[in-house]
């Protein structure tokens, strides 16, 4: 049975696929196909909503390791309440939008990220944890971008330039503030959160990521600072897209919000004041734009962007009361879910003038709405309701916001001064949307266009059948809260209770403090309109006659045109420029640079080497060439001079040794003898004495050389072996 | 078994090479060519993952001198890193096999892109630095054909800068070898490291010195500043695939030598809260910025997805210098993921360039009316490069995130993720236009003279591969992360 959560986002984005091979072959089959799935899953919602008001066991689905972390689904009360007007909206804009897009390019396209963008809203809603919340925020980020782009005038792709860069920056920061809290708390789901945060001892680390995952969160609903794609991005929408932007979009940051307020600063009176006067300021600057605004889907928008403000003053005021939350929790479920319908009719019709005028300005459209009695009274359902008027439902949840204020008040707190100004703020916001809503009704309904009445006034046959149903499903709802807010909405305010960790609390819903309360902003109404927009705002035409609407807010004031995006387009062009330059000169200037050094050092030490070194090493490798070369020998000579010195030779003997002279005498006789006798014709004529003496002086003379010789060689074998030895023995 | 195995996976792709240029007949025959090379690839594919399922196993096979041994070894990261770049220098092949078609020299191209994964494949399973250096340098030498493959002047001095920027890299790198390889066993690679820092032989700054050198020497491949200027200047030139694996492959190949030099050769304790690790994440984190920054001034799609990379892949540096096992699982999924992401992405630009010859993104309008699945597929890369779930960018970047929350490295560890979200906006700023201006031409856009000129589907092919799995791995990556904690817990 769990298994239909998934499925519940599974099944939209599915059949967007389908929806968009179907289309690529018929145009018809293919709406056709677009709204059975999503009335499909309205089935589905409206069950998971009958189930939770039976008090059925509530669903769960965990998938273990999707995304690394794991995906949380639950349908509590809320979350199904949440899902099933999302899928209303979804429905209803479903079927309002074949008419509305009869004349459009790229329907396929519209109707692929339709149902895609339906699949992760869902997801959002259904998470019980922040990362899982996270990451169908992104999805949906992302494909509701092409609703806002979808028209491509100059001025819708400007529009969803900023929507992107919101978008894309507030899911960021969100992100660092998932980081941060993870790191501190450990985890991320809505129970855990809640218990780690209480068992904290210094809560003071928490802001930072606190308000990290606000500015994401509140980017997407609109909250003042961050609020400016939202009177942008809503104009240039298709109107169904408008209306789903409007109406569901916006509250996914509030669901985000309310997760961390309700988990993490539960009971914190600083985050809760923090709230509460952002939520003041959304409120009363959304109201104040959009009472100055002279086209019709600008006013919703910043409506939009007001009304949101009176949710978030709710869940400041939550935070405030903490245990005794119940009035504050009550108001802010039940405008929340009564902004969505409001905002679902009030889109939708003004999608209906925008489809036969194609125009918006409210001096263009004056009157189109006259002779179109449904037209009128579901606008004037809408507009009552968003006005807090009795008897419309949103007179109930803004009573219920009211008396969370005025109950934090008479507590007397630490704060009550603040929050009594807010009370004030509060009724006056309330008197300013009837304002503007009376402006809105009057120029449409009311009034006549100076010149093309009668055209306007012959258009009957302006919406088909289940545009009619669209719109006049809402409408009803409207009035039908309002009339039965005991039985109704106490239903489904209790339902929310659970997630929004109050508890269910009786109200007398038509008190005479509400009714009061009521009736000032009916009086506020009474002073601004008729003084402030029939006077000062308008002014009197020259060219048709009557007068027309003009804009009295100063031109120039933007927030995003004047402070935002020149401020990141300039840090963007520094930081660019300085890091060009860093890579320029990386490129250009210091590689060149260090080659250049380098082939200088090189070429320098190339000519040094050729010019000095080379024949300084020469002429000094020859020297100690030479030296080396002859160092033996001329060790030996120095040897041979010194130790070796050959002494002076004796001085030659002329007879030489007595046995060689008496050899010599023998001989000397033998051969007188033989001369004498055989040898007498050829007598032998030496002297034997001298020349046996020459021999013998030959032969001593060798020997000592000889032996002088074995004696050197005998020395230096000697030192060898001594070196050797000292060697070996060290 | 598993060495064989190994050796196998390693040599298989350079006999591929070998037989390309012997087999008779294969340059005259496209699709014989392209059939024969897809083969090799893919066995290698299947060698690389038998070789992944067996075992841990090391094989010295040279002694250069008894100090110094060359080993191939098959740890967890090898293993991973080498299926990596097998699978993803697969993928673009059959992206190749049409684009090459007008490219020509389809043998010299294939010769070498079967060569360089061999390189790679022995890079992955080096077992000492010193054998990851020579790899290094072997696969440097090799890429550079794939690089000035157009053989225009332009790209043979993309390649010379490639080539000249490796190789000072390299040397850098080499200069910390020596020092690792006296101090610590021949610079064997050891889960957590074996320097130990009271027996070195000089002292600890001068270390510390010499391995930011090294580092920043390995990070020149990765593209780190301030050595990243090889990048947009080869990636714009090279062919479309080749970019394509130079950018998600051939940078991670310089981020495995920074992994093994501090995890498997260093340790982290001796780096871990010194001015080395401030440095390094400084200049990590520089580039991320400065790479995002300079890719959003960019208008030639090619040269901005080439600082893109820079950018990202510094995304994997700073979550390795982060010295902590969350960073360090989310650095290896940011491989992985920004690998996919980039191939996908620089792929997508070549299909314009082949089927329109744009290539400034100021020239893209409309683009996606013309060729709606590559822009497609375009954009949810984009998607996944800036991180948004559930793609698999996203999934790295909270696990980059988180583990730099929880390093404990003071200034760095808040500045760190803020780093990545602001460079993550930056992304958005880059790249999204391309599908903005693609898809929402403008209403006055003329839907009449509209030509749709999708390209080839064996070209989409490649890229829808890509796609799907960052999706899908985004969305059930549960495995990835499993695998990659049990690496970066076995280190730290």
């Amino acid at each position: 049975m769990q298994l239909i959560l998934p499925s519940l986002i599974v099944f939209p984005m599915l059949s967007a696929v389908v929806s968009y091979v179907i289309g690529r072959h018929s145009k018809k089959a293919r709406n056709i196909f677009t709204c059975s799935a999503s009335l499909l899953v309205f089935g589905g919602t409206l069950w998971l909503l009958l189930m939770a008001l039976r008090g059925e066991q509530t669903l769960e689905f965990h998938l273990e390791g999707f995304c690394g972390m794991g995906m949380n689904l639950k349908a509590d009360g809320f979350r199904s309440l949440y899902v099933c007007v999302a899928a209303l909206m979804w429905a209803g804009t479903g079927l309002f939008s074949p008419q509305y897009f009869a004349h459009y390019r790229n329907r396929n396209r519209y109707h692929f990220f339709c149902l895609f963008t339906l699949g992760a809203t869902l997801g959002v809603f259904l998470s019980d944890d922040l990362y899982t919340t996270f990451v169908f925020f992104e999805i949906m980020s992302f494909t509701s971008y092409t609703w806002v782009a979808h028209e491509e005038t100059p001025g819708a792709m400007r529009a969803a330039e900023t929507y992107l860069a919101v978008a894309v920056i507030g899911g960021m920061v969100t992100l660092m503030g998932l980081f941060l809290t993870y790191q501190a708390l450990g985890t991320l789901s809505f129970d855990g959160m809640l218990k780690a945060a209480k068992a904290l001892e210094n809560r003071n680390g928490l802001y930072l990521p606190g308000a990290l995952i606000l500015f994401g969160f509140g980017a997407k609903g609109g909250m003042f600072p961050v609020h400016i794609w939202l009177p942008k991005a809503h104009p240039v929408a298709p109107a169904p897209a408008s209306a789903l932007l409007s109406g569901i979009l916006t509250k996914t940051g509030i669901f985000g919000i309310l997760a961390i307020s309700l988990s993490i600063f539960r009971e914190d009176a600083v985050w809760g004041l923090v709230i509460l006067l952002l939520g003041c300021i959304t409120m009363f600057l959304g109201a104040l734009l959009g009472l100055f605004s002279i086209d019709l889907k600008r006013t919703l928008a910043c409506s939009s962007m007001s009304q949101i403000g009176f949710i978030l003053v709710g869940i400041g005021c939550q935070c405030l009361l903490g245990e005794e939350s119940s009035l504050a929790a009550q108001g802010t479920v039940l405008h929340m879910v009564n902004h969505s319908l409001f905002k679902l009719v009030l889109f939708m019709c003004a999608g209906t003038v925008y489809m036969h005028l194609h125009k918006l300005d409210l001096n263009d459209i004056r009157g189109w709405g006259r002779r179109k009695p449904f037209l009128m009274i579901c606008f004037l359902m809408a507009g009552l309701g968003i006005s807090g008027i009795p008897l419309w439902s949103g007179f109930v949840s803004k009573s219920l916001l009211h008396e969370g204020i005025l109950e934090y008040v008479h507590e007397g707190a630490a704060y009550a001064g603040i929050a009594k100004a807010v009370e004030i703020i509060f009724v006056l916001t309330g008197g300013l949307t009837l304002s503007y809503m009376t402006k809105l009704f009057v120029a449409v309904f009311v009034e006549k266009h100076p010149t093309r009445q009668k055209e306007f006034d012959e258009n009957r046959h302006y919406l088909s059948l289940p545009g009619r149903i669209a719109i006049a499903i809402p409408a009803i709802l409207v009035f039908l809260f309002g009339l039965t807010p005991s039985f109704s909405m106490r239903a489904l305010s209790d339902l929310a209770m659970p997630f929004l960790r109050s508890h269910s609390h009786a109200v007398n819903y038509f008190s005479s403090e509400n009714l009061i309360g009521a009736l000032k902003s009916v009086l506020v109404a009474a002073v601004v309109y008729p003084f402030i927009v029939r006077r000062w705002m308008m002014k009197a035409d020259v060219k048709m006659g009557g007068e027309r609407y003009i804009n009295r807010w100063l031109k120039h004031f933007d927030l995003e045109d004047s402070v935002y995006r020149p401020l990141i387009l300039g840090l963007l062009r520094i930081f660019g420029c300085f890091f060009s330059l860093c890579d320029q000169l990386l490129e250009k200037a210091l590689m060149p640079f260090l080659m250049t050094l380098g082939s200088l050092i090189a070429e320098g030490a190339d000519r040094l080497m050729d010019g000095l070194i080379v024949p300084c090493l020469e002429g000094l490798g020859t020297f100690f060439g030479r030296i080396l070369d002859t160092v033996t020998d001329l060790s030996v000579i120095g040897l041979k001079k010194s130790v070796m010195r050959t002494r002076k030779p004796a001085p030659r003997p002329t007879v030489g040794s007595l046995l060689a002279f008496r050899i010599g005498l023998v001989l000397d006789r033998i051969i007188l003898f033989l001369n004498h006798t055989i040898l007498r014709f050829h007598p032998i004529r030496t002297k034997f004495v001298p020349v046996i003496a020459a021999a013998e002086q030959n032969v001593l003379e060798t020997s000592r050389y000889y032996s002088r010789t074995i004696s050197f060689s005998l020395l230096m074998f000697a030192i060898g072996l001594l070196i050797f030895l000292i060697f070996i023995l060290r | 078994m598993t060495i064989l195995m190994m050796i196998l996976t390693i040599l298989f792709p350079a006999a591929g090479a070998l037989a390309l240029k012997l087999v008779p007949g294969l340059n005259e025959n496209r699709k014989r060519l392209f059939l024969f090379t897809a083969a090799f690839l893919l066995i290698d594919c299947a060698l690389a993952l038998i070789t992944a399922l067996c075992g841990d196993a090391e094989w010295t096979f040279l002694h250069l001198t008894d100090s110094l041994p060359l080993m191939l070894k098959s740890d967890m990261l090898s293993r991973f890193f080498s299926v990596f770049f097998t699978i993803m220098w697969t993928v673009p092949a059959l992206y190749a096999y049409k684009y090459m078609e007008h490219e020509g020299h389809e043998q010299r191209y294939d010769m070498f892109y079967l060569l360089t994964l061999a390189a790679l494949n022995a890079l992955a399973y080096s077992g000492t630095a010193v054998t990851m250096y020579l790899n290094f340098e072997m696969m440097t030498l090799l890429s550079v054909a794939l690089v000035l493959h157009e053989m225009t002047k332009e790209a043979i001095a993309a390649g010379l800068k490639y080539l000249i920027y490796s190789i000072a890299g390299a040397t850098m790198g080499l200069l910390g070898i020596f020092y690792l390889a006296t101090n610590t066993n021949g610079a064997v690679f050891v889960p957590g490291g074996s320097l130990n820092p009271s027996g070195m032989t000089i002292s600890v700054t001068a270390m510390m010195v010499i391995l930011l050198v090294t580092l920043v020497g390995f990070g020149t491949k990765a593209g780190m500043f301030p050595m990243h200027a090889w990048l947009p200047t080869a990636h714009p030139i090279a062919p479309a695939p080749a970019s394509a694996v130079l950018s998600g492959v051939i940078t991670k190949a310089g981020v495995l030598c920074i992994l093994r030099i501090i995890f498997y050769v260093v340790g982290v304790d001796f780096i871990r809260g010194t001015w080395l690790q401030q440095a390094l994440l400084t200049l990590s984190l520089l580039t991320v910025f400065m790479g995002s920054m300079m890719a959003y001034r960019t208008d030639l799609l090619k040269k901005r997805l080439a600082y893109s990379t820079v950018s990202q892949v510094s995304y994997v540096l700073m979550g390795i210098f982060m010295l902590q096992p969350t960073a360090l699982t989310g650095s290896l999924l940011h491989i992985i993921f920004h690998s996919a992401i980039k191939t996908t992405l620089f792929l997508a630009a070549g299909s314009i360039i082949h089927q329109t010859g744009k290539t400034k993104v100021s020239e893209l309008e409309g683009i996606g009316k013309q060729m709606p699945v590559t822009i497609w597929c375009f954009t949810i890369a984009s998607l996944g490069l800036i991180g948004i779930p559930p793609t698999g960018g996203f999934i790295s970047k909270w696990n980059l995130a988180q583990g730099a929350l929880a390093s404990g490295t003071g200034v760095f560890s808040w500045l760190g993720p803020v780093v990545l979200l602001i460079s993550a906006l930056l992304t958005a700023g880059y790249l999204l236009p391309v599908t903005i201006h693609g898809f929402f031409p403008g209403k006055d856009f003329d839907y009449e003279g509209l030509k749709t000129c999708e390209c080839h589907r064996f070209m989409l092919i490649s890229m829808i591969i890509c796609v799907v799995f960052v999706v899908l791995g985004g969305m059930f990556p549960g495995a990835f992360i499993a695998f990659f904690g049990r690496i970066a817990s076995s280190l730290m």
